[in-house]
């Protein structure tokens, strides 16, 4: 292969100040680059189109192993001497599956930028997953899950989101369980990466000060030899609403003395035209120190020391929750709180001034998000990922700004809880039992049953 | 390039205003965006027993309002100009910022100015934040085994220094804590010549300075702030202390007595932690989470202090790992070092993230005022910190292992395990 072969590299004015150069490796890898700044530290981040709502019935977990099992051997390198590549040079390298995506985030001093490019390609193309390494990673896994019992908050997402989507894709912890994690044998990361890896399926981001023809050149020479993998992402039907809606799901742990609660509802998917508006409810619901729910739980009541609202949404739908905590004796005083704000939004939206103090608040802080290399490169590929358009940096204020009361009002019409949310709290089941059941049915698990 | 180049990529000005108050400023024009930081001198290790976790129930106070933003105001102001804040406080300071659009800048000096100048201290919003403080005290540290551990640490650790009690204080502290004993910790620790300024990003020094004389130049320079006494005995042996706690696996936090941070070996000490606990490949790593499979995470807190501290090693385990035998190999590995030292590649293994550390730290406005404040907090003078790179390229793989000779000695050894028990035994 040579440089010759290379697709054209197209430099695309975004705004800002902002140019990005784009082309396609003659391996088919789709690249884009973006020359900024004075900091000698380079991020590069590499999506695939899969994730967990890909991971096969039963192999709950699968993605999220594979890529932690990436890092440990290479038909070229066992996992020492990628970790000596890799952190000699003050690199870091961090590896993530998320519900509609896998990636590797990767760091660099600029001077090392083409041999961590190499072990990036080297990573995605042929990792080995020595059968010793899947062994440890299994019961490194299987022992995270036994420390994560003492979290009562991520018992709390963990309840969610398992609860909520049902037998959705979307229906497990990108971890896995312990029983799909305890069956997790070599030729699960090995089938997941034959399956889902190559660069159709990929797209890669580079930021930093760096020259785009030069990088451009080391990329091609890096992941030349890569080829093959899906065309297209992993298919995700939409999910049908969410399950158990006006259920109270309990997960019982009697030595709390502070309950977490959660309560969720369907929303839109990521990069639906209603989410600006959305954002403005959001904000003004439980976002920042200022919300309503902030004003009604933490000021003038001292019920909690943090309560949020907001909106997760992906490929192929999303959720609305509220999240809090608060000491066990006053649970159901803070259910009530949070669902009568929620109401009161739904059926009355925010107020004009609301609507005006969200959108300063959002236009203020967005330069904020994109403000590092690292954080660019997670948005330009998130961009990528969920189709947002290569003008939504530059217009994102703006869309923000035109968004009206009306819209608003809509908005938190369609998405504050008009059916009754799934309720989830992590606590003492019995003492809670009292201040939940007039909320709902009550159902009990154990923490082993979101594990 | 050379990290000495750094004063230049982001220049540092520098002012003193007559009431003491000190002023850093650094320009950067690559976003419409400020952040502006408040370090307060002040932390737990000001408090006494009676008004453990004053500090932090103070930080919570500051924003319930002053004299002409009212109760809440701060915040309700500052987000509707595009803005975000928040703040912290530890052993040692006391540190409020913003994050915010560059045409808030007058408005935010506005409100730190008067809340510095006037905070209001009621008895209604004392109620209330302290009822927000036990809900944080419930959820990081009586709900949450690592902050039990980390608590039994200190007190463990610290017979007679103030490190003892936890930031966040006790919790009959934190109920007994009155409204004058708030106003005597504001007037003594919140006056100008107790604080400093840090605004990093989209304005111009001069006009800036001026503004900020404006603002801030009327406030009285408060008294001399009171001493720290170091009253901490000499310890004779290990100590050790369980705990129980219906976890599915055990835990184990063990510490040794390290320097204050004007210690030489505390920067070699920054370099030992690195080699042992940062990054996959470094040794505790290798050896317990991937070799010997005992635990499932392990890490190094070596948290730089004002006075002396500790280099505290934290392991979550395996469930049905054997203590003991974790406690074994984590000691075997310490003894390594200090019998056998560590390799010159590992020493540049650590120059090099350090290094890469700090120029990420560089990255955004935010992190730029927050790193250089702190280097200012803790080393005296922000430039120091703009030459630890030079300092660490002094650190020698010997200099490594005189400190872990010197720290790392069995009899300042303090001990925390968590047991698991049945919650319904």
């Amino acid at each position: 292969m040579t440089a010759a072969k290379q697709r054209t590299l197209r430099a695309i004015d975004v705004g800002r100040g902002l140019k990005l150069h784009r082309f396609e490796t003659t391996s088919g890898l789709p690249v884009t680059v973006a020359q900024r700044g004075r900091i000698p530290l380079v991020a590069v981040r590499l999506i695939l189109s899969t994730g967990a709502a890909g991971d096969p019935p039963g192999k709950e977990g699968l993605a999220d192993f594979t890529m932690r099992l990436l890092r440990r051997g290479t038909a070229d390198r066992d996992a020492h001497a990628l970790d000596e590549a890799i952190e000699f040079v003050g690199a870091s390298l961090g590896l993530f599956a998320g519900e509609d995506q896998v990636a590797v985030a990767l760091t660099t001093p600029a001077e090392h930028l083409p041999a961590m490019l190499r072990v990036l390609s080297e990573l995605a193309r042929v990792p080995s997953f020595p059968e010793q390494e899947v062994r440890t990673e299994r019961e490194r896994s299987l022992g995270q899950f036994a420390n994560d019992v003492d979290d009562p908050s991520l018992l709390a997402d963990r309840a969610l989101i398992r609860t909520v989507w049902a037998d959705h894709p979307y229906g497990h912890d990108v971890t896995g369980t312990r029983a799909s994690v305890a069956r997790f044998g070599r030729e699960d990361p090995v089938a997941f990466h034959a399956t889902h890896f190559g660069p159709r399926p990929a797209q890669l981001f580079v930021v930093g000060a760096v020259d785009p023809d030069v990088v451009g050149r080391q990329i091609e020479e890096a992941f030349a030899p890569w080829s093959g993998g899906p065309r297209g992402g992993v298919e995700i039907p939409p999910p049908r609403g969410i399950a158990r809606g006006g259920t109270v799901v309990v997960v019982d742990r009697p030595e709390q003395t502070q309950s977490q609660v959660r309560l969720a509802g369907p929303a839109y998917r990521r990069g639906a035209p209603v989410q600006f508006a959305a954002q403005v409810v959001n904000v003004t619901l439980g976002a920042g120190f200022t919300s309503r729910l902030v004003r009604e739980v933490r000021v003038k009541r001292g019920l909690s020391y943090g309560v949020a609202s907001a909106f997760d949404t992906l490929r192929a739908g999303g959720l609305f929750s509220v999240s809090s905590f608060t000491k066990v004796e006053t649970t159901g005083q803070l259910l009530s709180v949070m669902r009568k704000e929620v109401q009161r939004m739904r059926e009355r939206g925010p107020t004009q001034a609301e609507v005006e103090k969200a959108q300063r608040y959002l236009a203020g802080l967005f330069p904020l998000r994109t403000e590092t290399n690292e954080s660019l490169a997670a948005v330009l590929a998130d961009m990528a990922l969920y189709g947002l358009g290569d003008d939504w940096l530059d217009r994102y204020q703006d869309r923000v700004r035109a968004v009206t009361r009306a819209e608003a009002s809509e908005a938190a019409a369609k998405y504050c809880f008009p059916e009754a949310p799934l309720t989830i709290v992590v606590g003492p089941a019995e003492r809670l039992r009292p201040q939940l059941e007039k909320l709902g049915p009550m159902e009990i698990l154990s923490a082993d049953d979101v594990l | 390039m050379s990290p000495r180049k750094k004063p230049e990529l982001f220049p540092v000005q520098e002012a003193r205003l007559p009431n003491g108050l000190r002023v850093r400023m650094v320009p950067d024009h690559d976003a419409p965006v400020v952040s502006l930081y408040t370090f307060f001198q002040v932390g737990s290790r000001n408090e006494r027993p009676g008004i453990t976790g004053i500090s932090h129930l103070f930080e919570h106070m500051m924003f319930n309002g002053a004299a002409k933003y009212g109760p809440k105001e701060f915040d309700e102001v500052l987000e509707s100009n595009g803005g975000r804040s928040n703040a912290y406080t530890t052993h040692d300071a006391t540190v409020y910022y913003e994050d915010f659009a560059a045409e808030a800048l007058d408005t935010v000096l506005d409100l730190e100015s008067d809340r510095m100048r006037s905070l209001t201290i009621d008895d209604r919003s004392l109620k209330s934040e302290r009822e927000v403080v036990k809900e944080e005290r419930r959820l990081r540290v009586d709900n949450e085994p690592a902050g039990l551990m980390d608590e039994a640490l200190h007190a463990l650790v610290y017979e007679a220094h103030p490190y003892r009690w936890p930031v966040i204080g006790w919790m009959g502290d934190i109920e007994a804590i009155r409204r004058e004993d708030c106003e005597a910790y504001f007037r003594t620790f919140y006056a100008p010549n107790n604080a400093t300024l840090w605004v990093a990003g989209d304005f111009e020094p001069g006009p800036l300075l001026k503004r900020i004389r404006k603002a801030y130049g009327d406030i009285p320079k408060g008294p001399a702030v009171p001493g720290v006494i170091n009253a901490e005995p000499p310890q004779r042996g290990e100590r050790r202390a369980e705990l129980r706690h219906p976890s599915r696996a055990p835990s184990l936090l063990v510490a040794y007595r390290g320097p204050q941070v004007t210690d030489p070996d505390t920067l070699t000490l920054d370099v030992l932690q690195f080699i042992l606990s940062v990054g996959e490949g470094s040794r505790l790593q290798r050896s317990l989470v991937y070799d010997k499979r005992l635990a499932v995470n392990v890490g190094v807190d070596w948290s730089w202090r004002r006075d002396p501290g500790m280099f505290a090693f934290h392991l979550e385990l395996q469930p049905g790992a054997d203590v003991r035998a974790a406690e074994d190999a984590l000691y075997a590995e310490v003894r390594r070092v200090a019998e056998q030292g560590v390799e010159a590649r590992e020493v540049e293994k650590a120059r090099n993230n350090l290094r890469a550390h700090l120029l990420r730290e560089f990255t955004s406005n935010s992190g730029r005022a927050h790193a250089l404040g702190t280097y200012e907090l803790f080393l005296g003078s922000w430039e120091h910190g703009l030459t630890l790179p030079e300092a660490y390229g002094r650190i020698d793989a010997a200099k490594v292992q005189a400190a872990a000779r010197r720290w790392l000695d069995p009899t300042q050894r303090s001990v925390v395990t968590l047991v698991p028990e049945d919650a319904r035994s």
